[in-house]
């Protein structure tokens, strides 16, 4: 009797053991966060994952290159025939609380914050991994997971956020480093700011053995067939695109030493043959065919297997009757690609020669329209981050007197096959950024950043003038409710 | 943990070991049972006035250590009436052989709780067992539905929207809700749902609905913590246990149990317009005006209107609501044979049953076999149950509300007696959308049907150790292999605007489960000392959850008439096939024990840890616990003389059974592939549901205060139980800032606090049981009030979208109740402007609408509710009547908000409630109670439309009649009975509302024949 209870006890203590291993289940049809990073290719996939999302058109491959914010930032010319242009008249005229808009701002805004929740989980499992890592894979998955959380807060800040050299001290959006189920509280910009310049000063440092700073970009596949991971570092946030950001958020958040400091740095390495400037030949050699986006000067793109989407679902002439995107005549002619000294404006621009086709009466957008050579990763790709800038940033942040830069944007201007400018205004590098990053989505921050009017036409009055108003988008009332 | 288990161990074996007799002359007998002359097992023999006492083997026989003396010796025996002996020291052959006798309302105060039985006399918990006649009086349709109408605490949802589609799962809940809304939508799974089981094994709501009533032996609701907690982390919503008949001993006999039944559609809640009316109310409503300014517009809806004015001068007033509605013909039948002697027991039976709704193409088959194996060899019994089903199921493919939509002043047929596509078509040019005709898409080859095929086999294994000790096993499997498929023609109304390559529908669904359960417990009771009463259970329990789901859809029919699969085009565009799959285990060690002290002090206690996968890796393991108490006043020393109570126990218990009614993979955070691209770095990887391993499992503390009474000679009976229940935590799905990067997340957020209590009176004015002849009236009632706590602002965005949404008057605030209805609070239509005068919170009017205005206007919950019954018994004849009847509740009464005011221009196509035409305010009728007819003006939900929802239903009635045992035997029968039943005869309410709107509520009719030959 005893014996027997004794048995029951002693079997029962067993099986309580190997309860917890029996409990443990896996589920086969979805995959387990465990699972996933419980090896090292896990890591990479988690982390690309992320890269790849980026080309939502909720993002950049969309919203926030070549759409919406690009609408904002007035490059375009949007008629006011609804049934052609459907909600676009709405955001040209900075409604933001339309219900259409309201929508897509707040599906940009979850999207990036999910995304940053990608990065904080990875980051978190590279905390706890006891995974082994070869090489310095470790550090670069780190640093590009923290390059990428700091650059979508960075973005967000940029959009939602005040206009920061006006009101630094006003609250703008949270700022997540780890998950939790409790919302964060909305920060300062000044704040958000200083964790921005954090992640990419740790990035920066954790990238600092990135072979992109000994062997360039090596934009083609390893011969022996073996992983990729290492390579193709121009459609990565590698050591000197993290430098390129630093630069930039530098002079959005008016450290005019750093950005200078920065810049100059991404310069250098191009001057070494890292990013260098494009070959006169793939541009004016094969007019056909050029190299429409400056491929060797990209210092970060997002590849996107379908990038010819962004031409032909926005710019292509042969859209017509349905919306095209395009530049308004009159400043193309007397401000961007004309207007002589006044403006810099020519039409031997290089970037005006390759990227500009006349089809009647109007100039159309080629950028994102495919080389020939349709499998080229060229094809794919979405410019984040570009030599151009580093220039134009470096002459902006050289001196407090915008003047003492000129060189900056000359020696840019010399590689468009233009002449030089006398003296460099504000206007001046206005015009510069909108014949650089034109269609990159950068302009409406440019505007935010100087508080300057949004030039959509030559004649002035036609500018929708700073203000908070259409500067400032209001937060997503998912944000605000909850 | 595993200390503790280990020393509760240790604890039961020295318990065990207290045993010990001295001895001086020895009684030899064998107990049996009158009935069939077979031997009981585990009665309990004792010497009165000693601490002498044994208990039955399993072949009936005891052996009794007596002193040399005169002495009484008392056997007794649950469900037994006890049998007390005088031993004269010369008479001890008279002790050979014990007759004892089933006492049949004994037998109905046994409390089975799926794991262990108790007597209800010293059972601490509330709980209401009801047996097989009692559920087949009230009704006959399935056990679920005659438990409502015996306990009110056991409660169907009434489902307005599916109304007695003989197809929908019903929401059940014992004692209210305990969770938090959004849950179902989000899982699927009923999170107030109780724990149903079967012969000891976990089942399906499904199941229950499935089983042949007349399989069923009896069926215990267990509702405080103290009956529910060895159930642990399952038990928070209240356990339904049900058991099966068992063979019986004796000659191989065969029973036959049918039951007929009509149904017919209720419709009296529908008050649609005629077609006179319909024309009056578009007309006022200015559909046949034009607004653009074309003179040829206003000519065109001058005749439109002209022709439907000369259809209805013709005479067409077409009833739609007759078209889809059939009178539903439900049969079932089940043959059972049964037999065998002292070791083989056997039953072999077969079911089969069809319901057919109310509405055509609605029908449920089921056909059961099921086989029961008892077999008994020296100190071990095996038993084994197996029942394999088989399940088709048919659903109309255009729903009610579709008819109802129609109006009247079309023709159903065309000239030639054919039913055209359209009701009306556009001529072309017009702006304007056509009229699918219901006919027509009810006529294509439509189809929505289910196949099920499973077999379950419960097998038990019990060994009899000691007289005081039992070891069980059981093991029990279940394999369900479901098919649905449904089927739209490409001739449906619905694929007009598509593509020929694109029209049609077909989708398959394929669902297998696997679910395996087992279960070692060890079983203890003994009398100490003639006084301590000690019963005790302790045991090991494994469950595993296996569930696949298969989908696909497939499109491109060109043909109504030719509906195979293998005819499509092609898959939708952007589809994927479906799979999905949960893979649920759980583990426990759960023990119980029961102390009474001479049957009147009682104490309970259980103890239950949980494991379970669903749980996070941080909270795999989950305690659960219960202690009751119970006072038998009536065994009183001092209420011996007093002998008008033949029970009055007072009983209280406190516990906290869990709920986890949730998905399996609910703790994980899950990762998919970016499936829309790859890049040059090969795939990657994103995540797909936020997991929270933190989450705290919702638990249900629950404390139980109740009186049971018995007195007159047994003529009055009453009960009283009054409870509070604290929920805390509740876990929600949560809407979150986008900024967390999840939209919503399953959050632990405040509590839940519930009160209620339940009352249940019987009195038998005319009670002469021996007769035969017994009058019963019964009268119940339960009430209940929740409300939450510690929700700060977790659900503010429910709460917002709530209030801009044109339905929702749920919102959840801090000492709100989840059942509260909120709105702003109306004066009326103010006579002089038409407008709706509102009241702001301040008190003050204002004819602005603001929506924060809003205040609690009403409650969906009733001050109480209850059914009140009678039954009379005369000879074999029996009568038995119950009302439903339900007082102080509110309702938000969604016709009126939707077909009266609220037609906006999509709707005023559809006919509407008579409402929308009369009482609405004009020039000419200012005290109105509506606002005046208007296309355009929204409606804001205020307290206009918040009326008293009191009611009064027939829910039951019933004549049968048992022939008498000499008629049965000329007719060469053995028994024979016959009853009819009549549900939802009546229906009584204060306010008019709309149910069933996709398919109607029944009314049925069913004769019942029950013949054992």
């Amino acid at each position: 009797m005893r014996k027997i209870l004794t048995y029951i006890a002693l079997a029962s203590l067993l099986t309580l053991v190997s309860c917890d291993a029996w409990l443990d289940v896996k589920p086969y049809d979805k995959m387990s966060q465990d699972e996933l990073f419980s090896t090292e290719s896990g890591f990479i996939k988690s982390l690309n994952g992320i890269y790849i999302e980026l080309n939502s058109d909720m993002l950049y491959g969309g919203a926030l290159s070549v759409e919406m914010v690009e609408i904002m930032g007035g490059a375009y010319v949007i008629g006011t025939d609804n049934s052609v242009w459907g909600n676009y008249a709405d955001l040209a005229e900075y409604e933001y609380g339309t219900d259409y808009w309201r929508a897509r701002l707040n599906e940009t805004w979850n999207k990036a914050y999910s995304l940053i929740l990608n990065c904080n989980l990875l980051l978190e499992a590279l905390e706890n991994t006891g995974v082994k890592f070869s090489g310095d894979n470790y550090k670069v998955i780190k640093g590009e997971a923290l390059a990428l959380r700091a650059m979508l807060h960075f973005d967000m800040l940029r959009l939602f956020g005040p206009v920061y050299s006006r009101n630094p001290q006003q609250d703008a959006i949270p700022y997540y480093k780890k998950y939790s189920v409790v919302p964060n509280d909305i920060l300062p910009a000044s704040e958000v700011a200083a964790e921005i310049i954090h992640d990419l000063q740790e990035a920066r440092i954790l990238l600092a053995n990135d072979p992109v700073r000994t062997s360039g970009t090596m934009t083609s596949a390893p011969s022996d067939g073996s992983s990729t991971f290492m390579y193709y570092r121009n459609l990565r946030l590698n050591y000197y695109a993290v430098t390129a950001l630093l630069a930039r958020s530098g002079l959005y958040f008016g450290d005019r030493e750093a950005a200078y400091q920065y810049s100059t740095e991404v310069i250098d390495a191009s001057d070494k043959g890292i990013f260098p400037f494009v070959d006169k030949s793939l541009v004016t050699g094969s007019p056909d065919d050029p190299d429409r986006i400056f491929s060797s000067e990209v210092i970060f793109a997002l590849t996107h297997s379908q990038r010819n989407t962004l031409f032909k679902d926005y710019f292509d002439p042969s859209r017509i009757p349905n919306y095209v995107f395009r530049m308004d005549n009159d400043l193309m002619s007397s401000i961007v690609f004309g207007g002589g000294a006044m403006t810099g404006g020519n039409q031997d621009d290089y970037r005006y020669r390759v990227n500009w086709v006349a089809t009647g009466a109007n100039r159309y957008f080629y950028k994102y329209s495919d080389m020939v050579d349709s499998g080229n990763i060229r094809n794919t790709m979405i410019p984040m981050l570009r030599l151009g800038e580093m220039y134009l940033i470096a002459a902006e942040s050289r001196s407090e007197d915008i003047g003492a830069g000129v060189a900056y944007v000359n020696r840019l201007r010399a590689n468009r096959g233009v002449g030089n400018i006398q003296t460099l205004t504000r206007d001046i590098l206005q015009y510069e950024y909108i014949r650089e990053l034109y269609g990159e989505g950068q302009l409406f921050y440019m505007y935010k950043r100087m508080y300057t009017p949004v030039l959509f036409s030559p004649v002035a009055s036609r500018n929708p003038q700073p203000s908070d108003a259409i500067f400032v988008i209001p937060l997503p009332t998912s944000e605000t409710d909850n | 943990m595993r200390n503790f288990i280990l020393n509760m161990f240790f604890l039961l074996m020295s318990v065990l070991s207290l045993a010990a007799q001295d001895k001086v002359a020895v009684l030899k007998g064998k107990v049996i049972d009158s009935a069939d002359g077979y031997p009981l097992i585990g009665v309990t023999v004792v010497v009165e006035g000693t601490k002498c006492g044994t208990v039955t083997d399993v072949d009936g026989a005891y052996e009794l250590r007596i002193p040399d003396q005169k002495c009484e010796v008392t056997f007794s025996y649950v469900g037994y009436d006890d049998e007390v002996k005088l031993y004269t020291l010369k008479n001890a052959s008279s002790f050979q052989k014990v007759v004892m006798y089933m006492n049949a309302e004994q037998l109905a105060d046994v409390v089975v709780t799926g794991v262990y039985e108790r007597k209800k006399e010293s059972f601490t918990g509330a709980s209401a067992t009801f047996k097989t006649d009692q559920l087949k009086a009230v009704g006959s349709s399935n056990v679920l539905q005659s438990l409502k109408t015996l306990d009110p605490s056991f409660k169907m949802m009434e489902n307005t929207q599916f109304g007695s589609n003989p197809n929908m799962m019903p929401d059940i809940e014992i004692r209210g809700k305990t969770s938090v809304v959004g849950l179902k939508e989000e899982y699927g799974t009923d999170p107030n749902q109780p724990l149903f089981i079967l012969d000891g094994f976990e089942t399906t709501l499904e199941t229950i609905m499935n089983l042949n009533m007349n399989r069923v032996a009896s069926v215990t609701i267990l509702k405080d913590a103290a009956s529910t907690a060895i159930y642990g982390s399952k038990a928070s919503n209240g356990v339904v246990v049900i058991e099966t008949k068992a063979p019986a001993r004796g000659r191989l006999q065969l029973s036959y149990k049918g039951d007929y039944g009509l149904s017919l559609a209720d419709l009296s809640d529908y008050n649609l317009m005629n077609s006179r009316e319909k024309l009056q109310f578009e007309t006022l409503a200015g559909v046949y005006k034009d607004n653009t300014g074309d003179p040829f517009a206003q000519i065109r809806l001058d005749n439109l209107r002209n022709e439907r004015l000369k259809e209805i001068e013709r005479g067409v007033d077409t009833y739609w609501l007759s078209e889809p509605i059939r009178l539903g013909f439900t049969h079932k039948h089940n043959i059972y044979a049964e037999g065998g002697e002292d070791k083989i027991r056997y039953g072999i039976g077969l079911s089969y049953g069809n319901v057919g709704g109310v509405m055509k193409d609605s029908d449920r088959q089921t056909l059961e076999g099921n086989v029961d194996l008892i077999y008994r060899t020296g100190k071990f019994q095996f038993s084994n149950k197996l029942s394999i089903n088989w399940l088709d199921v048919t659903n109309p493919t255009v729903s009610f509300a579709e008819y109802a939509f129609a109006n009247p002043y079309y023709r159903k047929y065309n000239a030639e007696g054919g039913v055209d596509k359209y009701l009306y078509y556009p001529e072309e040019g017009v702006d304007d959308y056509p009229v699918a005709n219901p006919l027509w898409n009810a006529r294509m080859n439509n189809w929505d049907k289910a196949t099920g095929f499973g077999f379950t086999n419960n097998f038990i294994f019990e060994w009899f150790v000691t007289e005081e000790l039992r070891l069980r096993a059981k093991f029990g499997l279940t394999k369900q292999d479901d098919d649905e498929q449904t089927r739209l023609s490409p001739l449906h109304s619905q694929f007009d605007d598509m593509g020929e390559t694109e029209k049609g529908l077909y989708a398959h669904t394929q669902i297998k489960e696997l679910v395996y359960e087992g279960d070692v417990a060890v079983t203890f009771g003994k009398l100490f000392a003639k006084k301590h009463m000690v019963n005790a259970v302790g045991g090991f329990n494994f469950s595993n959850n296996h569930r696949q789901v298969y989908g696909y859809s497939a499109t491109g029919f060109t043909d109504d008439q030719f509906d195979a699969p293998s005819f499509a085009n092609g898959y939708p565009v952007g589809d994927s096939p479906d799979y999905n799959e949960s893979l649920k285990r759980a583990a426990s060690f759960y023990i119980n024990g029961g102390y009474a002290y001479a049957e009147r002090y009682l104490l309970d206690f259980n103890y239950r840890l949980d494991g379970a996968s669903m749980f996070g890796t941080g909270n795999r393991f989950r305690n659960t616990w219960s202690v009751g108490t119970g006072w038998n006043i009536h065994k009183e020393p001092f209420m011996k003389d007093f002998d008008f109570f033949s029970l009055l126990k007072l009983r209280g218990s406190v516990g906290n059974p869990g709920n986890q009614n949730f998905a399996a993979y609910q703790a994980f955070s899950t990762y998919k592939f970016n499936g829309w691209m790859t890049n040059i770095f090969g795939t990657g990887v994103i995540l797909n549901a936020l997991g929270n391993t933190d989450l705290a499992w919702q638990e249900t503390t629950n404390y139980d205060l109740g009186i049971d009474m018995t007195f007159w000679g047994e003529r009055v009976n009453m009960t009283f139980d009054y409870y509070w229940k604290h929920t805390d935590p509740l876990l929600a799905v949560i809407t979150t800032p986008g900024s967390m990067g999840v939209t919503s997340v399953a959050m632990n957020a405040g509590s839940q606090k519930t009160q209620g209590w339940e009352a249940s009176f019987r009195i038998s004015p005319v009670y002469r049981p021996s007769e035969g002849i017994m009058w019963n009236i019964s009268l119940n009632a339960v009430s209940a009030r929740s409300e939450y706590a510690d929700i700060g602002n977790s659900f503010s965005a429910l709460n917002e979208s709530g209030k801009t949404s044109l339905v929702g008057t749920t919102r959840y605030y801090d000492g709100g109740s989840p059942t509260a209805i909120w709105a702003v609070r109306s004066a009326g239509i103010d006579p002089a402007t038409g407008k709706e005068l509102f009241i702001k919170k301040d008190g003050t009017y204002s004819f602005a609408y603001d929506v924060n205005d809003e205040v609690v206007v009403g409650d969906t919950q009733p001050k109480i509710e209850g059914l009140i019954g009678t039954s009379l018994y005369l000879k074999g004849f029996s009568v038995g009547c119950y009302l439903r009847y339900r007082w102080g509740g509110q309702v938000f009464n969604s016709s009126l908000f939707q077909k009266v005011e609220n037609i906006g221009t999509q709707e005023v196509y559809n006919n509407q409630d008579k409402r929308a035409l009369y009482d609405r305010w004009s020039e000419n009728n200012r005290e109105a109670y509506f606002k005046g007819i208007s296309l355009v003006q929204r409606t804001e939900k205020s307290s206009r439309f918040v009326m008293d929802d009191n009611s009064l239903v027939g829910e039951s009635f019933n004549i049968g009649y048992e022939f008498p045992d000499r008629i049965a035997r000329r007719m060469r029968l053995g028994a024979m009975n016959v009853q009819l039943t009549m549900t939802d005869v009546f229906r009584a309410t204060s306010v008019r509302v709309e149910r069933g709107i996709d398919y109607p509520f029944a009314r049925t009719v069913t004769t019942s024949l029950g013949i054992t030959f």
